[in-house]
C-alpha cells in the first residue's frame, strides 16, 4: 500500500484521451470499467426484455443506453489508439516465436477460442442433425396424423436451396466476404509498400478506400441477412429474361421460426388425401439463427472495426511502419470468412 | 492537526448515520393484502346488506405450525329461508396455508381460496379444512357468502344479499411480510455501494492521514479505476477473490445450519436451492477464479521477468468484467428469486419456467465471466510465450508460471463450448430459442457435454496453479531446487492434455453413450499417474533438503495430506459400477471438498503466507498464521471428513433435509445426526479461523514489520525486486537475464526444440521487417 | 508480399480461385445429380454432401495459407503449428459431443447391448 501512485503521472496524462506511446504500453484507461458495466447492463436489460419469448418493451429504451455505453467505451479506447504510429511495437524473445510481433502471436491466440466457439456450435448442430429425425423423412415414412405436430429436423436449406432465388442472398454474401478478404489485403499491400516507393496521398487514398470498401461490403452481408431472414424480395416482371412477377418470402414470412411448433409448409401436404403435415421445428430453427446469428455478429464486430480502422486510414496513419495493424485485423477478418466457407455449405446448402 | 482529524471522524461517523437513516427508508414494505380478493366475491346484489351475518369459526386465536384445523363458515339472515331452490354460497380465500376440501359441498380454486359447488348451494354453512403454514405469519381469512332466495329470473339473482367476514389469525411470531424484490434490491443496492464508499474511504485515509482531500483523494480513485498495472489489477483481483470466498462460506453456512439437525426448516427448500447453487457458482467463479487471477497477475510478469503483461489494458477489462458479473450473478438474490439449479445448471430445468427469474441473469453473468477468462487466456498465454526474459527457455520457467500456463491453456480452450452452452440457455430463457427443450427434440445431454467440456478442465483449472504454489514453497522452505522438474512439468501438461478427455465421468449416471463411459472411465483412472508423480516429486524435494517451518510450509504439508487424501477418495468414482452407487451422495461432496479446499484454498493460504511481503512489503505475523493453520486445518478435517461417511450411507447431496426415522426406507441410522451436528460445528470453527487470516493482514498491512526483497531465501525473479515490486517491473530496456551454471547443458536444444528451431524466425529477417 | 502462383500475383490468384470453388458449389446444390448419385450407389443428398464438404477444404486452404500468411512468409511456419493446436481439443469436441448422439445405445452391436447372456 504504498502511496507512489503520483509518481509517474507523467506516462499516463488522462485515462479518457490519447496515449503517449513512446511510454510503450497504455497506463490507464476508463474504457475497461465503463465497457464492463455497459455489457452488464445490456445483458441484464435483454434479459428483462425477452422472457421465455415474451417481449416487454418496456426495456427497449435501456438497451439503447446500454449499446449507447458500450460504445462510448469502445470510443474512448479507440482515442487512446489514435496516436499508436507502430513505433512501439514489441517482438517476442524467447522461444519459439522468436521476433514475431507480439501482438500478431496474441491475434493467434485468440483466434483458437473464436475456434473453439464454432466448434461448438458445429458440435451441437451434428448432434441434433443426427439425433433428430428429418421432416421430409418423416413425411414420406407417413408416420404422422394430420393436427399433431411431429419432432422433427427441418434444415433452413429445404427452403433456401429450392431455388435460384431464394439462394440468391446467400450466394452473394458468400461472394461478398471473400472479396472483402481481397480487399483488405489489397489496404494492406498498399500500406505496406515501402516508402518513397509510392506518392503518399495515392497510399492514404487507396487505403482508406479499400478498407471502406470491405465495410460496404460487410454491411451488404448483414443487409442481404436481414432480406433473408425477415424481409424478403421483389422479383419484378422482365420478359426478355423470361422472369415472372413473384415474391421471394423471407425466412420470416415462411414461419421458419424459434417458436414454431406448428410448421407447415406446402411439400408437406399429401397429394392424395390433402392432409398437412405438421411440425415442430423449434430446435432447428434454433440451431440455424444462433449459428449463423453467431457468424453475423463477427461480421457486425468487424464492421465496428473497419469503421476505426477506415476513419484511421482516412486521416492517412497508416504506412509501412504501422500497417500490421491492418494485417491483425485482417486476420480476424479473413477468418470470419473461414467460418463462412463452413457455415454457407452446411447451413445454408445441405 | 487534532481538530481536522476529529472533523473527519465526525465526518466518516455523520456519513454511517445517514446510510443508517436512510437504508430502511428504501425499503417500504408492501401494505398488506388490501385489494386483494375484491374481485373474489361472485357478490349477488350491489352492497353488503346488513341483515345477513357472515362469520367463521374453528379457527384458534392463533395457530401452530402445519396443524390442521376444521374451518367451518355459516351465514345467517337474508332471504335464505328452508324451502328455497337455493340457500347461498361463499367464497374463502386465506393469505398463508392450504385449504382441503372435506365433502362434495365444497371445491378449491387454488391452494388458498375455495367455494361451495352446484352440489353445495343449498346449504347455509360449509366445512373444510385449513392447513396451518410454517412461516409464523399472521394470516387473514377473506369470506363472502350470499343469502340466496331461490328465484329463477334474472339469472337467479334478484333480491338475493351478501356479506362479508374478516377474522385475523395471529401466527407465532413469524412478523416478516414479503417485501418487494425490487425494493430490495435497491436497498442492497444503495447499502452496498454506502458500505463500500466507506471502506474506500477508510482505506486512502490509513494511506496518509495527512493528505486526506479531494484533490487527493480524485487521482488515486482514478488510478484504481483505471489501472492498467498487473500488481494494481492482481491486488483488485485478490481484494474480489477474498471478499467472495467469505460470501460462499457464509452461505455454506446457512447450509449447515440447515442440515446440522435432521428435518429442519431453518432456510425453506426454495432458498436452500439458492444457496447451494450460488455457494458453487461464487467459490469456483468469483472465489477461486480470481484469486487463481490474482496471484497470476502478481507474480508471473514478476517470476518470468516482464514489464507487465502483454496487454495491460485488455487486462484490466478482463478484472472489470467480474465484479459486473458477480452482480448479475447475484441480482436474482437481491430480488427474491436467486438461480436454484445448482452451480451444473442441468438441463432442461434450467431452462423450464418453474426455475426462478434469477437463473436468466445467472447465466448472463456468467457469459461476461467466461468472456473475462478468454481475454485472461489469451494475455497469459501471450505473455508467457513471448516475454520470458532472455535466457529463461521453457524448461527454466518457474513451475508457478508452468502451472498458470497450463491452467490458463486448459480454461481456454474449454471455456468457449461452456460460454456456447450458456449463451444457449440465455436465449432459450429470453427470445425462446428451444436448444433445451425436449418437447421440441432438445437434447438434455448437449448440455451437460458442452457444461463438463469445460467443467472438468476447470477443476484443473482450479487445482493446477495450486501445485504450482505448493512446488515453489516446497522448494524455498526445502532450500533445494524443485526435486524432478521436468517430470512436474510433463505431469502438469498430462493433467490438461487428459482433462478434455475424461470430463464425461461426470455423466455416468446420464445415459451417456457406453463407449464414452468406458473411455472415460479409462483416462480417469490414468490421471492418478501424473498427480502421483508429482506428490512423489513433492515428497522427494523434502527428502533431500532441509525444510524450514514458516507457515506457508504448513500449509504446503497440509495441502500434501489433504489434497492426496481427496485424490484418493476421487479414485473411486472413475469405476462406473462404484459410481452409481456414490453419485449424488455426501461422498462425491466429500471428495471435492478434500480436493478444492484441501487442495486449492490450502494451497493458496500456502501463497497468501508465501508472497504477502513481496506484495505489500510488510511480513505477515507468524504466531497468528501457526494459530491460523492449526485451528483450520483440524476443523477442516473434522467438517469433511464425517462426509465420507454419511455419502456411503446414503446421505443424498443437494437435498434440503434428511431423515433418520428407522422405519423409512431413504432414511438414514440414527448416528447421521450426530455427525451432520459435528460437521455443522467444524463448519463455523473452520469459517471463524480463517478470520484470523483476515486479522492478520490487516494487522501486518497497518503495523506490520518491513519486508526484505527476499524474506525466504527464494531464488526466482520476483525476489530480486523489491518489496513492495516498482512500475514496471522490470525496466523494459533493462530486462532481468536468467543465467544457468550449466549453461552449456541448459542452452542445448532438445529434439522437439530443434524442430521449432527451424520454424523459427531468424534475427536478421526480422529486421528489414517480414514484408 | 511477393508471393506469386504461376507467375502471378497471389492474392488475385487466390481470389479467383475461391470464386471458381463457390459457383461450383451453388452450382453442385441446383444442378440435378441424381442420375450421378446412383452411378455412385448413393442418394443426391450424400452426393450433394461430398461435393460440398470436398470443396470446402481447398477453399478453406487457400484462405487460411495466402490471405492469413500462412504460407511463404518468415513466420509462417510457427504460426501454421500455432493455428493448428487447437486441432487435438476440436477433434476431441466434435467426436465426443458432436458425434455422440442420445440413441448411440441403439447402435451398439447386439452382443453388448442389455438382454444378452441371460441377464
Amino acid at each position: 500500500m504504498s502511496a507512489d501512485y503520483h509518481d509517474h503521472d507523467d506516462h499516463h496524462p488522462s485515462p479518457w484521451g490519447p496515449h503517449d506511446w513512446g511510454h510503450g504500453a497504455p497506463h490507464n484507461s476508463f474504457s475497461p470499467l465503463i465497457m464492463s458495466i455497459g455489457c452488464g447492463m445490456f445483458l441484464l436489460m435483454l434479459g428483462g426484455l425477452f422472457s421465455f419469448g415474451e417481449y416487454d418493451g418496456r426495456y427497449l429504451p435501456m438497451i439503447f443506453v446500454s449499446l449507447a455505453v458500450i460504445a462510448a467505451a469502445l470510443i474512448v479506447w479507440c482515442r487512446q489508439d489514435m496516436s499508436f504510429d507502430g513505433s512501439y511495437e514489441p517482438r517476442a524473445v524467447g522461444v519459439p516465436f522468436k521476433n514475431v510481433q507480439v501482438r500478431k502471436v496474441g491475434v493467434w491466440i485468440f483466434l483458437w477460442s473464436e475456434m473453439m466457439i464454432f466448434s461448438s456450435l458445429f458440435s451441437t448442430y451434428m448432434r441434433y442433425r443426427q439425433g433428430i429425425p428429418r421432416c421430409d423423412t418423416v413425411f414420406e415414412s407417413g408416420d404422422w396424423v394430420e393436427g399433431v405436430a411431429v419432432t422433427c429436423f427441418e434444415p433452413a436449406s429445404k427452403l433456401i436451396a429450392s431455388s435460384w432465388w431464394h439462394i440468391a442472398p446467400g450466394a452473394i454474401n458468400t461472394f461478398a466476404l471473400i472479396i472483402s478478404s481481397f480487399t483488405i489485403v489489397q489496404a494492406l499491400r498498399w500500406a505496406n509498400k515501402p516508402v518513397g516507393s509510392v506518392d503518399e496521398e495515392v497510399r492514404r487514398k487507396r487505403v482508406y478506400r479499400y478498407l471502406a470498401a470491405t465495410w460496404c461490403l460487410a454491411a451488404l452481408f448483414l443487409t442481404l441477412k436481414m432480406i433473408e431472414w425477415f424481409i424478403g424480395f421483389h422479383v419484378p416482371e422482365i420478359g426478355f429474361l423470361g422472369l415472372h412477377e413473384h415474391d421471394i418470402h423471407s425466412l420470416y414470412s415462411e414461419g421458419y421460426l424459434i417458436n414454431n411448433d406448428h410448421y407447415q409448409a406446402h411439400h408437406y401436404v399429401d397429394e392424395a388425401t390433402g392432409a398437412h403435415m405438421v411440425a415442430n421445428i423449434q430446435v432447428s430453427a434454433s440451431l440455424f439463427y444462433v449459428t449463423t446469428g453467431t457468424h453475423g455478429l463477427h461480421v457486425f464486430g468487424g464492421i465496428v472495426g473497419l469503421t476505426y480502422l477506415t476513419y484511421k486510414a482516412w486521416t492517412g496513419a497508416y504506412n509501412p511502419q504501422s500497417a500490421v495493424s491492418i494485417e491483425y485485423f485482417g486476420l480476424y477478418w479473413h477468418f470470419v470468412d473461414l467460418v463462412w466457407v463452413l457455415v454457407f455449405p452446411f447451413f445454408y446448402l445441405y | 492537526m487534532g481538530g481536522s482529524a476529529v472533523s473527519r471522524r465526525l465526518a466518516l461517523i455523520s456519513l454511517m448515520a445517514i446510510a443508517m437513516i436512510v437504508v430502511p427508508a428504501v425499503t417500504s414494505l408492501p401494505s398488506g393484502i388490501s385489494g386483494v380478493k375484491d374481485t373474489g366475491c361472485n357478490c349477488h346484489g350491489t352492497e353488503a346488506d346488513p341483515s345477513v351475518t357472515a362469520s367463521i369459526s374453528g379457527l384458534p386465536s392463533s395457530y401452530n405450525a402445519s396443524e390442521t384445523y376444521n374451518v367451518t363458515v355459516s351465514f345467517t339472515g337474508g332471504p335464505a329461508i328452508d324451502g328455497n331452490a337455493n340457500l347461498g354460497g361463499f367464497n374463502l380465500w386465506v393469505s398463508e396455508g392450504t385449504l382441503a376440501t372435506l365433502d362434495s359441498s365444497t371445491q378449491l380454486w387454488g391452494p388458498n381460496e375455495a367455494s361451495h359447488t352446484t352440489e353445495g348451494n343449498d346449504q347455509r354453512s360449509w366445512t373444510l379444512e385449513w392447513t396451518a403454514p410454517v412461516s409464523g405469519k399472521d394470516v387473514d381469512f377473506i369470506l363472502h357468502t350470499n343469502s340466496v332466495n331461490g328465484n329463477e329470473g334474472d339469472g337467479g339473482s334478484s333480491g338475493d344479499m351478501w356479506a362479508k367476514a374478516q377474522v385475523e389469525v395471529t401466527g407465532f411470531g413469524g412478523e416478516l411480510p414479503e417485501a418487494d424484490p425490487f425494493k430490495v434490491l435497491a436497498t442492497l443496492i444503495v447499502v452496498s455501494s454506502v458500505l463500500l464508499s466507506i471502506v474506500v474511504l477508510y482505506v486512502f485515509y490509513r494511506n496518509n492521514p495527512e493528505g486526506f482531500e479531494w484533490e487527493r483523494f480524485a487521482p488515486w480513485i482514478t488510478e484504481w479505476l483505471t489501472s492498467t498495472d498487473h500488481k494494481k489489477i492482481g491486488t483488485l483481483y485478490f481484494v474480489q477473490g477474498l471478499f467472495f470466498l467469505g460470501v460462499g462460506g457464509i452461505m455454506a453456512l446457512m447450509i449447515r445450519v440447515q442440515l446440522a439437525t435432521p428435518g429442519a426448516e431453518f432456510i425453506s427448500q426454495g432458498y436452500y436451492n439458492q444457496f447451494f447453487t450460488l455457494h458453487g457458482t461464487t467459490m469456483i467463479f468469483l472465489a477461486a477464479m480470481p484469486l487463481i487471477a490474482g496471484f497470476a497477475n502478481w507474480i508471473v510478469p514478476l517470476q518470468i521477468g516482464a514489464p507487465d503483461l502483454a496487454f495491460p489494458r485488455l487486462n484490466a477489462l478482463s478484472f472489470w468484467l467480474q465484479p459486473v458479473a458477480a452482480l448479475l450473478i447475484f441480482t436474482g438474490v437481491f430480488s427474491g428469486g436467486g438461480a436454484d439449479t445448482g452451480w451444473t445448471g442441468y438441463a432442461p430445468y434450467v431452462v423450464t419456467e418453474n426455475t426462478h427469474a434469477g437463473v436468466s441473469m445467472w447465466a448472463a453473468g456468467q457469459i461476461m465471466l467466461v468472456a473475462s477468462s478468454t481475454l485472461t487466456g489469451i494475455n497469459f498465454l501471450t505473455t508467457m510465450a513471448v516475454m520470458r526474459a532472455p535466457g529463461m527457455g521453457w524448461f527454466q520457467m518457474p513451475l508457478f508460471t508452468w502451472s498458470i500456463l497450463v491452467a490458463n491453456l486448459m480454461l481456454f480452450l474449454s471455456i468457449p463450448a461452456f460460454g456456447v452452452g450458456l449463451i444457449q440457455v440465455f436465449l432459450d430463457r429470453t427470445i425462446g430459442t428451444a436448444f433445451y427443450d425436449v418437447a421440441a427434440g432438445g437434447d438434455p445431454l448437449l448440455w451437460s457435454h458442452l457444461f463438463w467440456y469445460f467443467g472438468h478442465p476447470e477443476v484443473y483449472v482450479v487445482i493446477v496453479p495450486a501445485f504450482g504454489v505448493i512446488s515453489e514453497v516446497i522448494a524455498t522452505s526445502a532450500r533445494r531446487s524443485i526435486f524432478g522438474y521436468k517430470s512436474m512439468v510433463y505431469a502438469m501438461a498430462g493433467i490438461g492434455l487428459v482433462s478434455f478427455i475424461v470430463y464425461g465421468h461426470h455423466m455416468f449416471t446420464s445415459g451417456m453413450s457406453p463407449t464414452l463411459r468406458f473411455v472415460t472411465m479409462l483416462t480417469t483412472m490414468l490421471v492418478a499417474v501424473p498427480t502421483g508423480i508429482k506428490i512423489f516429486n513433492w515428497l522427494k524435494t523434502m527428502h533431500g533438503g532441509s525444510l524450514v517451518y514458516r507457515t506457508h510450509t504448513l500449509w504446503t504439508l497440509g495441502f500434501l495430506v489433504t489434497f492426496t487424501l481427496g485424490g484418493i477418495s476421487g479414485m473411486f468414482f472413475p469405476s462406473m459400477a462404484l459410481d452409481v452407487h456414490l453419485h449424488e451422495t455426501y461422498f462425491v461432496v466429500a471428495h471435492f471438498h478434500y480436493v478444492l479446499v484441501g487442495g486449492t484454498v490450502f494451497g493458496f493460504f500456502a501463497a497468501i503466507y508465501y508472497w504477502y511481503p513481496k506484495m505489500t512489503g510488510r511480513m505477515l505475523d507468524e504466531r497468528l498464521g501457526v494459530l491460523h493453520f492449526l485451528t483450520a486445518f483440524i476443523s477442516y478435517n473434522a467438517l469433511f471428513w464425517p462426509m465420507h461417511r454419511l455419502g456411503v450411507v446414503g446421505m443424498i447431496r443437494r437435498t434440503h433435509t434428511y431423515y433418520i426415522t428407522t422405519d423409512d426406507f431413504q432414511a438414514l441410522p440414527e448416528w447421521a445426526a450426530d455427525w451432520n451436528m459435528l460437521i455443522s460445528v467444524s463448519a463455523f470453527l473452520f469459517f471463524a479461523s480463517n478470520l484470523l487470516l483476515v486479522v492478520n493482514m490487516i494487522k501486518s498491512l497497518i503495523r506490520g514489520e518491513k519486508a526484505p526483497a527476499d524474506p525466504w531465501g527464494g531464488w526466482s525473479f520476483e525476489w530480486m525486486t523489491s518489496s513492495p515490486p516498482p512500475t514496471p517491473s522490470f525496466d523494459p530496456h533493462n530486462l532481468p537475464e536468467l543465467k544457468d551454471a550449466n549453461e552449456h547443458v541448459a542452452n542445448e536444444p532438445s529434439r522437439l526444440g530443434q524442430m521449432f528451431r527451424r520454424l523459427m524466425v531468424d534475427d536478421d529477417a526480422s529486421e528489414g521487417g517480414s514484408h | 508480399m511477393s508471393n506469386t502462383i504461376l507467375g502471378r500475383d497471389a492474392y488475385w490468384m487466390n481470389f479467383f480461385g475461391l470464386m471458381l470453388l463457390t459457383l461450383i458449389e451453388v452450382a453442385a446444390v441446383g444442378a440435378d445429380l441424381s442420375s450421378a448419385a446412383e452411378g455412385f450407389s448413393m442418394t443426391e443428398r450424400q452426393l450433394t454432401l461430398w461435393i460440398l464438404t470436398v470443396i470446402a477444404i481447398p477453399k478453406f486452404i487457400m484462405i487460411a495459407a495466402i490471405f492469413m500468411h500462412l504460407w511463404g512468409e518468415n513466420d509462417s511456419g510457427i504460426l501454421t503449428l500455432t493455428a493448428l493446436f487447437p486441432a487435438f481439443f476440436i477433434i476431441i469436441m466434435i467426436l465426443f459431443i458432436g458425434l455422440t448422439h442420445p440413441d448411440a445405445s441403439m447402435g451398439l452391436p447386439d452382443w453388448c447391448r442389455p438382454g444378452n447372456y441371460g441377464l
